[in-house]
């Protein structure tokens, strides 16, 4: 069950961040090693990105399904592999800490399938939670960055 | 032309050694150990070389393992097996002997003085078994015994990652398919690494227990020459661009790889166009514009260890798809490999330094090259249900990058073969195959295509192409590294164009002429000569007379 999480606070307010979060076109290109992504309804969504394992690359499409929409605090989701053997979850979570502070957590659990499974989740226990925390920042990066402006 | 001598060399060593691969460690411990001082240069930054990627096996007669085995070899029989492959085609055959009598010294020798151990991986036979010589029971191959990388610290970081082998030993499975993935996860958490990469990891530790210094990102560009014409050190170019001089007192090996991914070097030498290399991407031929550059013969020079290199394009390796040997599926009973006419062309269970070799056959009728690349390996459910083919597991979803139909004539225009050419083939193999026999190319002959299961068979090779959905995967010209270069004598020092030894000047494995012309003997074929040769260069430099640089 390689996982990750990874937790930053923001001196932007819950709202602003929902807003950014809310609209998954905002963020996909944020995600590491993104190709593309193709919107199938308010809860599917598809994605190919080429991730990278230390030594070597692979690129991967998977299909999003949204479970949960709890405006303006989280949203989770479950995703399998369309291109490979895998399954997986997360979550996005903000709490507000003040009026204009709010701590953003972000969460992703991938687990391989299939008789290379544990091969494979060898190497996903370092790139998952690598993941997580560069999709997190890059989004808290962006999230501050336009509100600075 | 090769570099003025400089002003004033900026390193001095007793032997310079380009290259980081089996040939390249084994010279530069034996140079060493004649009591000279040596620095290795590695032009990547990642040490291990073309070796790192392979299986690591070396091919040895008369080894010590086979000994300890109670296996039966001898110099006669080693050399009437080669010499039944060779059809007298090697370059030069007394160093074919040179090989045989020097190869076992060799694996006794880091034996003694290495951390280096192999195994005799069972049922791993010989890949033409039927032939005179051969060593029924094996052991010539020779499998490196599981390494903890956690031995060398830091440098286990440099070693090259091997793409192409799981960290399974050869008798596990690491080339032959029955994987064992939970062993390989094991394996990668506790850093113990197997093939190539454990015999590398292996060398290196006996590197850095001499205090052999390894420079990484420094690759040898020009040989300098003194007045007579002997090599007395080189110019190296690093990752920056910046020029350095490296003295050389006794000589330079140059043990740096082939030329497999110089796209000029294939094109002014090779009978074929390799396209997709199964190698790291530095070897582009260095070492021997240095050497021709010094006045080298060459030998060798059209060949190569050649490969039917497949893909799967979801993996990239340094920022380029990457090639891959693409399993067992190619031997299997319900496959087929066809050219861009929908018409076999070879016996497909040959190994995979022989069957490319119809890769560049020429048709002087239709005056053209009909099996060039990419040709195409057809197949049905039934082997896909059973075989593991590139990344892609039995009883799992095609992926897309997989062609597939329900008619084989859908799927050739799918792939741009010629529709009526791919129907009538496929109806001609079934033929055949109910009756389990190939009265066109010989399926189930050799002793290859059924390798681990005691020879080819109809039940192991042979099996009708008749259940939808089809599918078809190209083949490309790929290779294991090319197998020519510089002229080599007896003591792996190379020969001018004038037939004489040049002074301070050694050259083995790829980056030297291959001394067995266009065999592969075995697994280890290619790096049993290697390492010999890199055992010979290493003694002569480090024995030779220092000369004033």
């Amino acid at each position: 069950m390689p996982n990750g999480s990874h937790t930053i606070e923001l001196p932007v307010s819950i709202e602003n961040i929902w807003s950014f979060v809310s609209d998954m076109d905002k963020w996909a290109p944020l995600v590491p090693g993104y190709i593309e992504h193709q919107i199938l309804s308010e809860r599917q969504s598809t994605w190919s990105f080429k991730g990278d394992l230390g030594f070597m690359k692979k690129t991967v499409k998977l299909q999003i399904d949204i479970k949960e929409w709890i405006e303006p605090t989280k949203v989770t989701f479950d995703l399998k592999g369309l291109s490979d053997n895998f399954v997986g979850n997360g979550y996005f979570e903000a709490e507000a800490i003040d009026d204009s502070n709010t701590k953003m957590t972000g969460y992703l659990d991938i687990t391989a399938k299939g008789a290379m499974g544990p091969m494979i989740n060898t190497i996903l226990k370092n790139f998952v939670p690598q993941t997580a925390k560069e999709l997190s920042e890059a989004i808290a990066n962006k999230i501050v960055e336009i509100n600075k402006a | 032309m090769p570099a003025n001598k400089p002003a004033q060399w900026d390193y001095e060593a007793d032997v310079v050694v380009m290259g980081t691969g089996g040939a390249a460690l084994v010279s530069a411990i034996l140079a060493h150990d004649q009591g000279a001082k040596v620095i290795v240069l590695e032009k990547t930054h990642q040490i291990g070389g073309t070796t790192a990627f392979s299986g690591g096996v070396p091919w040895i007669p008369m080894n010590r393992y086979m000994k300890e085995a109670g296996i039966e070899d001898s110099r006669d029989k080693a050399l009437t097996y080669i010499k039944r492959l060779t059809n007298g085609k090697e370059p030069n055959p007394e160093l074919i002997e040179v090989y045989v009598d020097n190869g076992h010294k060799m694996i006794d020798y880091l034996h003694e003085n290495t951390p280096l151990r192999f195994s005799i991986p069972k049922s791993y036979p010989e890949y033409y078994g039927y032939f005179p010589g051969t060593s029924k029971d094996g052991g010539r191959s020779l499998d490196p015994r599981p390494f903890d990388m956690n031995q060398i610290g830091e440098w286990g970081n440099l070693v090259r990652q091997n793409p192409t082998f799981p960290p399974l030993t050869l008798e596990e499975g690491g080339a032959i398919g029955a994987i064992d993935f939970t062993v390989i996860a094991e394996r990668m958490e506790n850093n113990i690494v197997t093939m190539g990469r454990s015999l590398v990891a292996s060398l290196m530790k006996a590197i850095l227990d001499r205090g052999i210094e390894v420079v990484v990102e420094t690759a040898g560009k020009e040989l300098v020459l003194n007045d007579a014409g002997d090599v007395i050190g080189l110019i190296a170019e690093k990752a920056d661009g910046a020029k350095v001089s490296y003295g050389a007192r006794k000589g330079v090996i140059i043990a740096s790889g082939g030329f497999e991914w110089n796209k000029e070097l294939i094109k002014t030498f090779l009978k074929g166009e390799i396209t997709h290399p199964l190698t790291p991407f530095g070897n582009e031929g260095d070492g021997l514009i240095m050497a021709m550059e010094a006045g080298a013969a060459l030998g060798n020079m059209s060949e190569a260890w050649w490969y039917p290199a497949m893909q799967d394009p979801t993996f990239e390796y340094e920022d380029r798809v990457m090639n891959q040997l693409g399993g067992g599926g190619r031997t299997g009973p319900n496959s087929i490999v066809v050219n861009k006419h929908g018409k076999r062309f070879v016996h497909e269970g040959t190994t995979y330094n022989d069957m490319p070799k119809a890769f560049y056959e020429y048709d002087p009728v239709n005056v053209e090259f009909p099996n060039e690349p990419p040709v195409w390996m057809i197949f049905d459910q039934q082997l896909k249900d059973k075989t593991m083919i590139i990344t892609m597991m039995p009883g799992e979803d095609t992926p897309e990058w997989v062609n597939q139909a329900n008619s084989i004539r859908e799927l050739a225009e799918q792939i741009g073969v010629d529709p009526d050419g791919l129907e009538d083939q496929v109806s001609r193999w079934n033929e055949g195959a109910a009756k389990g026999v190939d009265p066109d190319f010989g399926r189930a002959t050799t002793f290859f295509e059924n390798l681990t299961g005691g020879g080819g068979s109809a039940t192991a090779n042979i099996g009708p192409i008749n259940t939808a959905p089809f599918y078809a995967l190209p083949i490309f010209f790929g290779s294991l590294g090319t197998s020519g270069g510089p002229k080599i004598d007896e003591n792996g020092q190379v020969i001018s164009l004038r037939g004489k030894a040049i002074n301070g000047l050694y050259a083995a494995g790829n980056a030297a002429m291959g001394i067995m012309g266009q065999t592969y003997a075995s697994a280890g074929g290619t790096l049993g000569p290697a390492m010999t040769f890199g055992y010979l260069a290493g003694i002569a430099a480090g024995k030779a007379e220092s000369k004033d640089i």
